[in-house]
């Protein structure tokens, strides 16, 4: 490019001359000291050759950039689905725990009883509506002696409030060999060690 | 200027670049052609023939959940296990020091069998077996239906041959709450009973797909990448509530049992919407377990089943001829226990008297056949057959339950002398609960009767609300004729012979009863029959009707067997649903004029 003006300018320019005599005046004639050799502009190459040197490593570091990205990307899909996977783990640990059956044989095993009928405090005059009087200590149902609605969920799962026991009611415990002391009377019922089970309410 | 010398030049310039131009516009055509037009027919052949890659995205089959929101059945993936048979043997492992060892096939199938419960000879032989039927074989199934924590356990054993697709499956977090209505799905997936065959179309997801092209290292080409994504399946809401549902399935199983039935059911409907609150019945099915249930007992017997109603009917007449300005309650007949009509039908009380001035409401409060015979020969046969056909006896019900009975209500030209009459008490007809419930739900509702529902809506993934629509409600009797019939139902609470066994403190309840004959296809069951008991409370304002059935007690054979499940469900649905005691008194009608 710079070699083609340098030798553009080299030559006369001849576009003013007359159209009269145009022969005449094109002679040859030596060059009385050569034209000013013009330095070829250097910041024009500079700019050029860093532009495709930017370009390249651009495109070198935008392709390592979505190289590294999608390995992360993978990475993280792993992640998501170890995590899924530990999810669906816990999820299934817990199945059935909130199912209405395995509250009320919990709250059976505490000794807690599905009260007959409800009275209700009406705020705006104090009145006491409904059967007014006392809970019996019976309940309506009995969710932990005869469990009757089943999940397979949660059949060996031991209660919360009575290990040994499940929704299913007291697991019969494993045959243990009684002593046959002479004041044991096998019609007594066990005494009570631990006594009986109670909340431990702060 | 053109000279011969100038003009060539400048055609061959011109040629040229026609030429250049014409192959330029041949190229941009097909270039659009390419890009434009056929682009979809070649992205699929550059996916297709290329390192492209397809898999399936599975939407998540929708929950169902019951009024409140608690999941009733949601979906959870399992995984099936399957060997490699060719490619079984001893596999290379690092030790805790870091060297590798070989682990012998025989310890590998031993670390399987722990984990899915087999024996090492278990896991050896299903190998062997296929093995033996194809040397080569290349796929043998361990076990299916593994849960996610042992499908971890497997896949941290390392063992190159043997792989675990994961399985879409149903859990059932309450177990037998509601699995009557729930249903199930098979193994496979597919609806099987129950809302889960009927409501399909809401809980069932919409398959998507993920297409791509992989890289040598198997890591997916960014941008390549086109996802249709899967739409997971609906949410269906119940009008169920699920702990109501537990205690009275639970009531239902410890009566049943108590009475020595052979079936038992409760059924809850909110009288001023028609919603079903309650459908519990004895024995019934745990989804999550379907095969420890008897097949007969893995539906609802409560849309299914149907049975002679029995005195229940009762008040479906007194309705009817009250309406059609026949009797008001205190009308009076005179009724034996056992009469012959002059059409030569016979009918008996289940209790032998001699001739009483019974009142209408004196022929419920006693149950009086002969009595109600008489007050039902007052009105057409046509229109007390249009009266239950409005109550909708003989037709299914709004709820769209799968295999939902009809029942059996034969047009008055097929009535029989003997029919006519017993039409009135229950009997020659066969009725399923809910029909019973939807006529009572009139009566409760100022005869108005609003189609029974069972589901509230579906909400699609997106979040639209499809609220469910049974239809319009009917018109059955007056507002006038509802509330004289209820005013007869409170008297049978108050005055009848469960009175003292049904009554709850603090509230007027109306009820009645019904000792249906069992029909074994030429006659009727001799000593056995089918008990219910269906009421309102509080009767001044009726919220909720409560049903209760029996297939056969034998501890106490009539409908008195009923009254105990009866009081206890009744008393639970008031508390529940917080209905305030009633502050009135019942008003007594006199039972003989």
């Amino acid at each position: 490019m710079s070699t083609t003006t340098s030798a553009a300018w080299a030559i006369e320019p001849l576009g003013q001359r007359p159209d009269t005599g145009r022969r005449q005046e094109r002679t040859l004639r030596p060059v009385e000291a050569p034209a000013r050799r013009r330095r070829p502009r250097l910041v024009y190459g500079i700019i050029a050759v860093a532009g495709a040197l930017a370009i390249a490593g651009a495109q070198m570091v935008l392709s390592v950039l979505s190289t590294q990205s999608s390995f992360e990307l993978a990475s993280l899909t792993q992640q998501q689905r170890d995590l899924t996977v530990q999810k669906q783990i816990l999820y299934d640990q817990v199945a059935g725990l909130s199912s209405p059956q395995y509250l009320a044989a919990n709250a059976a095993a505490l000794g807690m009883v599905i009260n007959e009928s409800p009275s209700y405090l009406r705020l705006s005059d104090g009145a006491v509506l409904g059967a007014q009087q006392a809970s019996v200590y019976t309940s309506t149902i009995d969710p932990l002696g005869r469990g009757a609605v089943s999940n397979a969920l949660i059949t060996q799962t031991p209660l919360v409030t009575a290990p040994d026991a499940t929704i299913n009611g007291v697991q019969a415990p494993p045959a243990v060999e009684t002593e046959t002391g002479a004041g044991t009377d096998p019609a007594t019922p066990p005494a009570l060690t631990d006594g009986l089970p109670t909340p431990a309410t702060h | 200027m053109t000279t011969r010398s100038t003009r060539t030049p400048r055609r061959r310039t011109v040629i040229a670049l026609a030429v250049v131009l014409a192959v330029l516009v041949a190229f941009v055509v097909r270039l659009v052609d390419i890009q434009v037009v056929n682009a979809g027919e070649h992205i699929d052949d550059s996916l297709r023939i290329a390192m492209g890659g397809k898999t399936t995205l599975y939407g998540t089959r929708g929950s169902i959940v019951d009024e409140n929101g608690n999941v009733l059945a949601g979906s959870i993936l399992t995984y099936d296990a399957e060997l490699d048979p060719s490619n079984v043997g001893p596999i290379e492992r690092k030790d805790a020091a870091g060297d590798e060892v070989e682990v012998d096939w025989p310890t590998v199938a031993g670390e399987i069998g722990q984990i899915t419960g087999q024996s090492p000879e278990d896991v050896q032989k299903i190998v062997a077996d296929a093995l033996a039927v194809n040397p080569k074989s290349q796929y043998a199934s361990l076990k299916n239906g593994l849960s996610t924590e042992k499908y971890q356990q497997l896949l941290d054993l390392r063992i190159p041959y043997l792989t675990m697709r994961p399985h879409p499956a149903r859990t059932y977090p309450d177990g037998a709450v509601a699995g009557n209505l729930v249903g199930f799905v098979g193994s496979d997936g597919k609806p099987l009973e129950g809302l889960e065959s009927a409501q399909d179309s809401c809980l069932a997801p919409t398959e998507g797909e993920r297409v791509f092209q992989r890289g040598k290292d198997g890591v997916i080409i960014p941008g390549t990448e086109q996802v249709t994504p899967a739409v997971d399946g609906g949410t269906l809401t119940l009008t169920i509530d699920r702990d109501l549902q537990y205690y009275l399935q639970q009531l239902i199983a410890e009566q049943a049992t108590n009475q020595g039935a052979q079936h038992g059911q409760i059924m809850v409907v909110e009288a001023k919407t028609g919603k079903i609150r309650a459908a519990a019945e004895w024995p019934t099915v745990d989804p999550n377990n379907v095969s420890a249930t008897a097949p007969e007992d893995r539906s609802s017997r409560i849309f299914r089943g149907t049975f002679e109603p029995g005195s229940t009917f009762k008040a479906l007449s007194a309705a009817t001829v009250i309406d059609a300005g026949a009797a008001t309650p205190t009308s009076t007949v005179t009724a034996s226990g056992r009469e012959t009509f002059p059409n030569g039908a016979r009918v008996q009380d289940a209790i032998p008297h001699g001739a009483l001035n019974y009142t209408l409401a004196g022929v419920l409060i006693d149950s009086s056949n002969v009595g109600i015979s008489k007050f039902a020969e007052m009105v057409p046969a046509q229109t007390r057959y249009d009266y239950l056909q409005k109550f909708g006896i003989g037709q299914v019900s709004g709820v769209d339950f799968p295999g939902e009975a009809k029942g059996t209500l034969r047009p008055v030209d097929q009535w029989d002398n003997q029919t006519f009459y017993n039409t009135s008490f229950g009997q020659g007809v066969a009725t399923t609960l809910p029909q019973l419930m939807g006529a009572y739900q009139a009566i409760a509702n100022d005869g108005t009767k609003i189609p029974l529902s069972l589901v509230e809506s579906c909400t699609a993934a997106d979040g639209t609300v499809q609220a469910s629509d049974a239809g319009a409600s009917t018109q059955v009797v007056s507002a006038s004729t509802a509330s004289q019939v209820r005013e007869l139902l409170e008297n049978v609470a108050v005055q009848g012979g469960n009175a003292k066994a049904t009554a709850i403190s603090g509230y007027r309840v109306g009820l009645k009863t019904g000792t249906g004959e069992i029909s074994d296809g030429s006659g009727y069951k001799s000593g056995v029959y089918f008990t219910t008991m269906i009421g309102m409370a509080p009767v001044d304002d009726p919220q909720y009707i409560v049903a209760v059935t029996l297939d056969q007690p034998t501890a106490v054979r009539s409908s008195a067997a009923n009254a105990a499940a009866f009081q206890k469900a009744m008393t639970q649905v008031l508390k529940t649903y917080r209905v305030l005691p009633s502050d009135s008194q019942p008003e007594l009608l006199p039972k003989i004029g």
